[in-house]
């Protein structure tokens, strides 16, 4: 667990977390508006609704600009024979080793933003925990599913 | 044999009980609302009907029960109108228990349970009465192949004639169970449960007598509410001590191959069987009264189990023993988890601040608060505050880890010290996590999660040396490339 693992993730993942994290920053920029609104038909200070877009666009540029590029940048996976290996976590950096014996299934999940992209995520599950690689290629999800349904068919001892 | 046969006719009582216990609640406001409006007539001859036919119901039902054994495999029929057959194969019993609780005991009745592997509760079975010859004949032929007087699955390779004496055994004495009612921390949740009764008979006692109670209760002198409430806090506490007796009382374990075998209970007797393959882990907890006193209690936790569990529950394997017959104990027991280190990989000096922060962040907070609003009570927070310093400090001893080839040991505190055995083959996932101030220290927090009753459970240890989680992930991996090379 010394060196991190060497796959990186679709580099549309990016643009997937962008688009998705612009949809996000809609909601405070109407809550903004909207205390714009209030503000002048019951005449209180604007200051609030103007701090409030200094917010807004402050964590918009945060979450659209820099957050997904990080994100995707720490983002690495690796798949062995025996086990998989994963590392993602922006502030606190996560490595994650599930045994392929450990497996119990393996989902892909794809949402109108990835499809958009042409990506899918890629969900494990073992008898205690899941883990989620969150976007691959489609056709590379699908065979690495298939791959590890195949990896994880060996002789499962008892749980 | 194989024509099917019926439960014993105190079913029907069992059965009963539970359909009052789920209905009962949809009944009451009925009544209540009723009964006030002058409909009363009407509410008792409604009452009337409906207990007739609910006890026509129960008894039919009763009569629709039925269960078979055939060559490998139970059958059991039920159903009024919608009828359910279910097969349970031999094959797929994980476990048989038998139990008694004090009606059973009365007409000497037992009830069985079956228990299939996997999380599926659709496939276990109960029946909830039959005699108790019965019932031991059941579990025999289920079990298949042996005697009730060893419950275990016998292996062709193995000599038939071990018998009872023959398998390790442990029964706790009278001495240690009532030391563990004294110690054990259920003084807080019977308290809680006062409160909460008297809240609700508030309401059904009489103002006037519980006015002159209160104003008896405060005329008085200081020394008799002293008296009063110490006698209350003693009354307590025996209470305490009574419900660990009744439930942990005649607790015994045995070990028999394939299984260990838990019998315990002084008014209900309750079996359980653990097969081993289903042990996930091995734990000790000593509870900060207990520590002092070089006690512990030994747990397991098991994947599947009992399926009125909660979450996060683990099962009891021994309710109380001194701290240095551990060994002997395991080693008895349960063998595979008999190598418990005796000392452990201390955490770096370099992590305290980390646990200091983690234990006091809240006292902190609440002495500003307190400091600001209300200085003249500071002296509350203060004291927390002493207290979680000094938490912090003793969790930062008391984590550890230890790992040999077979085994990974952690040691860690929340309020109680729990030290917990993982294999290697029983661990699901593990995680290593840093953030930057750790990556500078060089240091790291591990995360192993196993598998308890249906869910995931997670050991954490935080702020360990990196080079120690690298060295615990290798150990972990399947993967050569991370192995090291072996000296």
């Amino acid at each position: 667990m010394r060196q991190s693992p060497k796959e990186r993730i679709a580099k549309d993942a990016i643009k997937a977390w962008q688009l998705n994290a612009t949809l996000m920053a809609l909601i405070p920029l109407i809550v903004t508006i909207a205390l714009f609104v209030l503000a002048n038909i019951f005449s209180f200070s604007y200051w609030y609704a103007i701090g409030l877009l200094v917010i807004t666009i402050v964590e918009s540029i945060v979450t659209i600009f820099f957050i997904p590029k990080i994100r995707w940048n720490r983002w690495r996976y690796q798949i062995y024979d025996q086990e998989i290996y994963i590392q993602h976590g922006i502030i606190i950096v996560t490595r994650t080793l599930v045994p392929m014996i450990r497996v119990q299934h393996v989902d892909t999940k794809q949402g109108p933003i990835l499809k958009r992209y042409g990506l899918s995520s890629l969900t494990i599950s073992t008898a205690a925990t899941t883990h989620e690689i969150p976007a691959l290629l489609e056709e590379e999800a699908s065979a690495l599913r298939d791959q590890i349904s195949e990896l994880a068919r060996v002789e499962q001892d008892d749980v | 044999m194989s024509e099917p046969k019926r439960l014993h006719p105190a079913a029907i009582i069992f059965r009963a009980i539970n359909t009052i216990r789920q209905s009962i609640f949809g009944l009451l406001p009925i009544i209540l609302i009723a009964s006030n409006d002058g409909f009363f007539k009407y509410v008792i001859l409604g009452v009337i009907v409906l207990t007739i036919v609910f006890i026509v119901l129960n008894v039919i039902g009763w009569m629709k029960f039925t269960y078979q054994l055939d060559e490998d495999q139970l059958r059991i029929e039920q159903g009024i109108f919608i009828r359910k057959k279910r097969t349970i194969s031999k094959h797929r019993i994980q476990s048989i228990d038998l139990s008694q609780n004090i009606i059973h005991r009365i007409f000497g009745l037992t009830k069985v349970q079956i228990e299939t592997a996997g999380s599926d509760q659709d496939v276990d079975a109960a029946l909830s009465a039959v005699t108790f010859t019965e019932g031991q004949w059941l579990h025999d032929q289920l079990k298949a192949k042996r005697p009730t007087t060893t419950n275990s699955e016998e292996k062709l390779v193995e000599d038939d004639t071990k018998s009872e004496g023959d398998y390790p055994s442990r029964t706790i004495s009278f001495r240690k169970l009532f030391i563990a009612g004294t110690t054990s921390g259920s003084f807080g949740i019977i308290l809680a449960l006062l409160a909460f009764l008297s809240s609700q008979v508030e309401t059904l006692i009489p103002d006037k007598f519980y006015q002159e109670t209160t104003t008896w209760l405060i005329s008085q002198a200081i020394e008799t509410i002293v008296l009063l409430s110490i006698l209350f806090f003693i009354g307590v506490w025996l209470v305490g001590i009574l419900g660990t007796m009744i439930k942990y009382g005649n607790f015994t374990i045995t070990r028999y191959e394939e299984e260990l075998y838990i019998t315990r209970g002084l008014l209900e007797k309750k079996q359980t069987t653990i097969p081993l393959k289903r042990i996930q882990a091995v734990g000790i907890t000593q509870s900060i009264i207990r520590q002092p006193l070089g006690l512990a209690t030994i747990f397991v936790e098991i994947a599947g189990g009992e399926t009125d569990k909660q979450e996060g529950t683990n099962t009891i394997l021994f309710p109380l023993l001194s701290k240095n017959k551990i060994h002997d104990f395991l080693d008895e027991i349960i063998p595979e988890y008999s190598d418990l280190p005796e000392n452990y990989t201390a955490l770096p000096k370099r992590a305290l601040p980390y646990y200091l922060l983690r234990s006091t962040w809240i006292p902190i907070l609440a002495s500003i608060a307190v400091g600001i609003f209300f200085i003249d009570w500071i002296w509350i927070p203060l004291i927390i505050l002493a207290l979680s310093i000094l938490l912090g400090i003793l969790t930062h001893r008391t984590t550890g880890f230890k790992l040999t080839e077979s085994m990974l040991t952690l040691q860690m505190r929340q309020l109680s010290k729990e030290t917990i055995m993982l294999k290697q083959k029983r661990i699901q996932a593990f995680e290593k996590k840093q953030h930057i101030l750790h990556r500078e220290q060089g240091l790291a927090t591990l995360k192993g999660s196993i598998l308890n009753n249906f869910f995931g459970r997670n050991y954490i240890l935080a702020e360990l040396e990196e080079e120690d989680v690298d060295r615990i992930g290798d150990w972990y991996s399947y993967n050569n490339e991370f192995k090291k090379p072996t000296k």
